[in-house]
């Protein structure tokens, strides 16, 4: 598990991530989102012990990030954009990466098919790096980071110049992943985030701005609850408007007449609230045929470009 | 030290896997094949001393060329994020490196072993005094790769870095050549600091302790420089 306490880092006077506190628990994959220059690379650099904080403390798999050596064991790392040794073909690449983590030699061997197996490498193997596309050196950047088993996989924008086949293969094997390891990851893809992680946190200007599950941030979105309503006759319309407005007396409805029926957007200021149901009771009372009713769902780029000021 | 093996190999696969290794070698080989060369065969002198005196100034030109790319790309390719985040302490990285150079180093200087053994068969040499050359050549090596080493971490630009250790053992070559001009106190301080000055020491035949220490100090000195700087890094 990750655990981080009131993280903070500076670059000369310009603070990049600013008392930053969370944790993911094993088993559980977390998004980290945030435009450009939001902290998140600056975060997971602190994590993995290449950038020591300015203040605050982190634990990850219950070792302090003062262990730095026994963190980097414990952590498995793809830095954005995915480095690697181009000059190296990639099972070189791996065999040294192994050697780096003291993995045995009777299995090295092993394991890099293995990975390569995971990563669809194999056909790749033994080919230089710098010859091969942007796809498969982000497959290479993954496979090295999981060689070494770590417990915990920090990784920063892991899907980036993947082909749409791929993307959904690493998902996969991400989700797979997560069920037994600590997953941090990075994206600016929110459909992936959506996708793949069970929670999510937004951060901007180094600070936290929201935390929680897909569902609990869509919440935050529009600030309530929006449902959208078509009814075939004005006139049965306004009496079942009447009724929810009886029910509800915090609820404003945003009426237009449309070909003698009416169209209606009710609003609540309470997310939770559950409207669909209640509507539907009412227009059967008043005897208005309902054409549509659809409660609307917010997304997560609305939030998410409501929370960090539209910079998405 | 295992870790220090790994990247002293891995340096060496790049070293195999792309021209820059054999296109220094190769010119190492030629300039060394040439100055041992034109004594033997335009003077007609049958030693050692004029290719040892004029190696300092061969080492000079290539040992910034070999060591140029070593931190500058890890830095310049991302890789050195990826190498300060695997289990491995700087100092290692740092001396795996340097091992990696030097290594390169001690295999170019023994492929030119060829040069005594061709005049042994000419006449009798004095192998003792030649063992302490190479001995000289290795120690003094070990200073110019510290220096590089040094060069290169301080710029994310192997040529930069190839110009600023060419030019920072430039300096303490220069240092040793300068000394004959100067009053004779100061010449006493320049052949206390100049690595040259110690090599040359050596190449009487005998191994000075004092000669020796200092060299390895001065490789040491620049390998901790090295550390700092990769360290100072992080910190900013």
């Amino acid at each position: 598990m990750i655990q981080a306490e009131s993280l903070t880092r500076f670059y000369g006077d310009l603070a990049a991530v600013k008392d930053l506190s969370f944790h993911v628990r094993r088993g559980e994959v977390m998004g980290l989102l945030g435009p450009n220059g939001a902290g998140k690379s600056t975060t997971m650099k602190m994590l993995t012990c290449f950038l020591p904080p300015s203040s605050g403390k982190a634990v990850i798999d219950g070792v302090s990030l003062e262990k730095a050596l026994d963190v980097r064991r414990r952590v498995g790392y793809l830095p954005e954009n995915a480095p690697s040794y181009a000059d190296l073909d990639v099972n070189t690449h791996l065999r040294f990466i192994g050697q780096m983590h003291s993995l045995p030699k009777a299995t090295l061997a092993d394991r890099i098919l293995e990975m390569a197996g995971v990563c669809g490498l194999h056909t790749v193997l033994h080919r230089r790096i710098d010859e091969l596309s942007k796809g498969f050196r982000q497959r290479v950047g993954l496979a090295a980071s999981m060689l070494h088993d770590p417990e915990c996989l920090i990784l920063d924008e892991p899907t980036t110049g993947l082909d749409p086949n791929q993307i959904v293969e690493i998902r996969h094997l991400i989700r797979r992943l997560a069920e037994k390891k600590t997953v941090l990851l990075s994206s600016h893809v929110l459909p992936e985030v959506e996708a793949v992680c069970d929670r999510m946190m937004i951060i901007d200007g180094g600070e936290l701005r929201a935390m929680g599950t897909a569902a609990e941030l869509a919440r935050l979105g529009h600030g309530g609850a929006i449902l959208h309503v078509h009814l075939k006759e004005a006139g049965p319309a306004d009496a079942a408007f009447a009724l929810m407005l009886e029910q509800f007396p915090d609820m404003d409805i945003d009426r237009q007449e449309k070909d003698g029926g009416m169209l209606a957007v009710l609003r609540h200021p309470d997310p939770d609230v559950e409207m669909s149901e209640a509507m539907f009771r009412a227009a059967v009372h008043s005897e208005a045929t309902l054409l549509e009713l659809r409660q609307e769902t917010a997304r997560l780029e609305d939030v998410f470009r409501r929370i960090t000021g539209g910079q998405a | 030290m295992s870790r220090v093996w790994s990247i002293c190999w891995k340096e060496w696969r790049v070293m195999l896997d792309t021209p820059l290794g054999y296109v220094v070698a190769t010119a190492f080989l030629l300039a060394s094949g040439f100055f041992f060369g034109k004594n033997l065969f335009l003077v007609g002198q049958a030693d050692m001393r004029s290719y040892f005196s004029v190696l300092p100034l061969l080492l000079l030109f290539f040992i910034p060329a070999m060591s140029m790319r070593m931190l500058a790309d890890e830095q310049r390719e991302g890789t050195f994020e990826l190498l300060a985040t695997m289990p491995v302490r700087m100092l290692e990285v740092v001396a795996g490196k340097f091992a990696a150079v030097l290594l390169q180093i001690f295999v170019l200087l023994a492929l030119t072993l060829a040069y005594p053994l061709s005049l042994s068969l000419l006449g009798h040499i004095d192998s003792g005094q030649i063992v302490v050359c190479y001995l000289a050549a290795l120690l003094l090596a070990s200073v110019y790769v510290s220096v590089s080493l040094y060069a290169s971490s301080l710029s994310s630009h192997a040529i930069v870095s190839y110009v600023l250790g060419f030019g920072m053992l430039l300096g303490l070559f220069l240092l040793g050549q300068a000394a004959a001009t100067l009053p004779p106190t100061a010449q006493d301080w320049i052949a206390l600091i100049s690595p040259v000055q110690h090599y040359s020491n050596m190449l009487r035949g005998v191994v000075g302790l004092e000669d020796a220490v200092f060299m390895l100090a001065i490789s040491g000195g620049f390998i901790t420089l090295t550390w700092f700087q990769l360290e100072r890094r992080r910190w900013r």
